[in-house]
């Protein structure tokens, strides 16, 4: 009978996981290290959102995760990838930061494994729920089961060991207001969260502001990396994708700037074509709509002056 | 006598309902919105010179600009309607200009995905309608403001921040007024927002206003207001009241 039932219930669960399914690669990329690469691409029906960079270290001490992807389907395909390379078990699951490409696989994993910043945490308590209904409305079916876990571990700045590897954590705020970046120092590689896109265009819902990020992103490059780890886009071995950044943010921030002081309606800022030397950066027109909405009213306010009552 | 009832009749056929052109759109609201508010017997064209410029998307749907560009309409306008088809409450905002008005742009809430629409009336009378769609996750006219939520609201409430520019030798003004604007329709949140405003020349002495406005619930937060008037002075006075008969008054100066 109970045979029967996992029998029946098999069945019925096999089409529509056979439709939707990730196929997760992971791809070594220095001593005990893999990174699964995700498309530069926007959320969608048929990516399921798998757009973003997840990464495990196996010490000897058990698995470090950082970041656990788009969804509970996501997340389960993660940790069987992880399965099939090693016998360890995963001991620390690193959420970069809130967003939900990265946090919305956390079920997959012990929950005394999940770590966070502390403001990490406090943002996906409250923007969770949004987040979710959100990725029901862009990727549908791959959602399925999806349900918002919280962290419940704490990061802070400053050393981390786990068995023979030692990670440096760093908190910046440029991306989110709480953004955590990860510096294995024991392989020498970076892994720096949404503080970098490469060849992704950057998006801005949660940014305290181009010159923060900016500001922040000067401080980054100053470590010592042998490889980094985007959170969207290829790995970089040397400081391409901060030249980039740099680059992209410095005519972001002109454009905003000169169209405010030239009294331009959000409209005709969100259809400037995006200059041809951009052209390697994937989603940078729809993007840009995105940004003017989030970090526009604040360049037009600033060009006014305030005027005063009669 | 008999004939005269024909031609009527005719006349007013030709006007009516049926008279609508399609919607290139293919909303169910077309024929619903346009007689609610541009009347039964308008006469309507669909008009490539209305550029009702929308986002393909609203990335917040409490903040969604739309810009009724009439650059390209070279036809004196009486009066300016725009609405958001599938909106609670659809119209957003009517204006009627005594002088030429080749911008007004202002962010309004979205419900969910929908087509948007400006109807221009020449002066002749016949409206001219331009279309546009906005993808939307919707919810902007349920979400409550920020106001609402912030004790410390009033202490904002009223600023008002301005200035003119001269983007292409346009005479630009933009107004930008701290307002809650509340919709009313969102839970015990009574209504709260603009109803009027009103651009008068002070240079010129003119007795009617430049332009006159009159505004509905669909109107977002804090509203951005931008006028292009490129054939009136640099030099306005922009008066508003809201329902609690609240005025502002304030002085916008040269182009920069
Ligand atoms: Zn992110």
């Amino acid at each position: 009978m109970t045979r029967w039932c996992l029998i029946l219930l098999a069945v019925m669960a096999l089409p529509a996981q056979a439709a939707l399914r990730y196929h997760l690669e992971p791809k070594q990329i220095a001593p005990d290290t893999w990174m699964v690469e995700g498309k530069t691409e926007n959320f969608s029906k048929e990516n399921g959102g798998n757009i973003v960079n997840t990464a495990f270290i196996v010490t000897d001490a058990g698995v470090v995760v950082i970041d656990t992807g788009p969804s509970l389907q996501y997340g389960d395909a993660l940790h069987d990838a992880i399965r099939k390379i090693t016998d360890q078990p995963v001991t620390h699951v690193l959420i970069t930061h809130h967003h939900p490409d990265h946090a919305f696989g956390n079920q997959a994993f012990p929950e005394r494994s999940l770590s966070a910043l502390p403001e990490t945490t406090a943002l996906l308590e409250r923007d969770g729920e949004a987040f979710s209904d959100n990725m029901y409305r862009m990727i549908g079916d791959w959602m399925r089961g999806t349900q918002v876990v919280l962290p419940t571990q704490e990061l802070a700045p400053g050393p981390l060991i786990v068995g023979n590897h030692t990670f440096q954590l760093w908190g910046f705020t440029g991306h989110t207001g709480a953004d955590l970046v990860i510096l294995d120092k024991t392989t020498g590689t970076l892994f720096a969260g949404d503080m970098v896109f490469y060849n992704r265009a950057i998006t801005t819902p949660q940014s305290p502001g181009l010159n923060v990020w900016q500001q922040e992103l000067d401080l980054l490059a100053e470590i010592p990396f042998e490889r980094l780890v985007p959170g969207h886009g290829p790995m970089v071995t040397d400081d391409r994708a901060f030249r980039q950044m740099h680059a992209y943010m410095t005519w972001l921030d002109a454009l905003f700037k000169s169209s405010a002081n030239r009294g331009l309606t959000a409209n005709e800022v969100m259809r400037t074509p995006i200059p041809g030397r951009f052209d390697s950066i994937a989603e940078a027109s729809y993007e840009l709509i995105r940004s003017t909405t989030h970090l526009y009213p604040r360049y037009e306010q600033a060009a006014l002056r305030m005027l005063p009552e009669e | 006598m008999l004939r005269h009832a024909l031609l009527l009749a005719g006349a007013l056929a030709s006007t009516g309902l049926a008279a609508y052109p399609k919607d290139p759109y293919g909303s169910p609201m077309w024929d619903y919105n346009l007689e609610r508010y541009l009347g039964e017997k308008a006469e309507v064209v669909l008009d490539d010179r209305v550029n009702l410029e929308v986002p393909p998307f609203a990335e917040d749907s409490s903040q969604v600009p739309l810009t009724v560009d009439l650059s390209g309409f070279d036809t004196p306008v009486q009066k300016v309607i725009t609405w958001v088809d599938l909106n609670p409450i659809p119209h957003l905002f009517t204006y009627v200009p005594q002088t030429r008005v080749t911008v007004v742009s202002l962010n309004f809430r979205v419900q969910q995905a929908t087509t948007v629409r400006a109807a221009v009336q020449d002066e002749s009378g016949v409206w001219h309608v331009g279309s546009a769609h906005v993808d939307a996750a919707g919810g902007g006219c349920t979400a409550p403001s920020q106001a609402s939520s912030d004790p410390n609201w009033e202490e904002h409430f009223g600023q008002i921040r301005g200035g003119a520019f001269s983007p292409a030798n346009q005479s630009r003004l933009k107004v930008y007024v701290r307002h809650p604007m509340d919709s009313g329709m969102v839970g015990n949140i009574p209504a709260f927002h603009i109803e009027t405003l009103e651009i008068r020349d002070t240079a010129g002495g003119q007795d009617e206003p430049l332009l006159k406005m009159t505004l509905s619930e669909s109107a977002a937060e804090n509203p951005m207001f931008v006028f292009e008037l490129p054939d009136a002075p640099p030099q306005y006075e922009v008066w508003m009241r809201d329902n609690n008969g609240n005025q502002f008054q304030r002085q916008v100066g040269e182009a920069l």
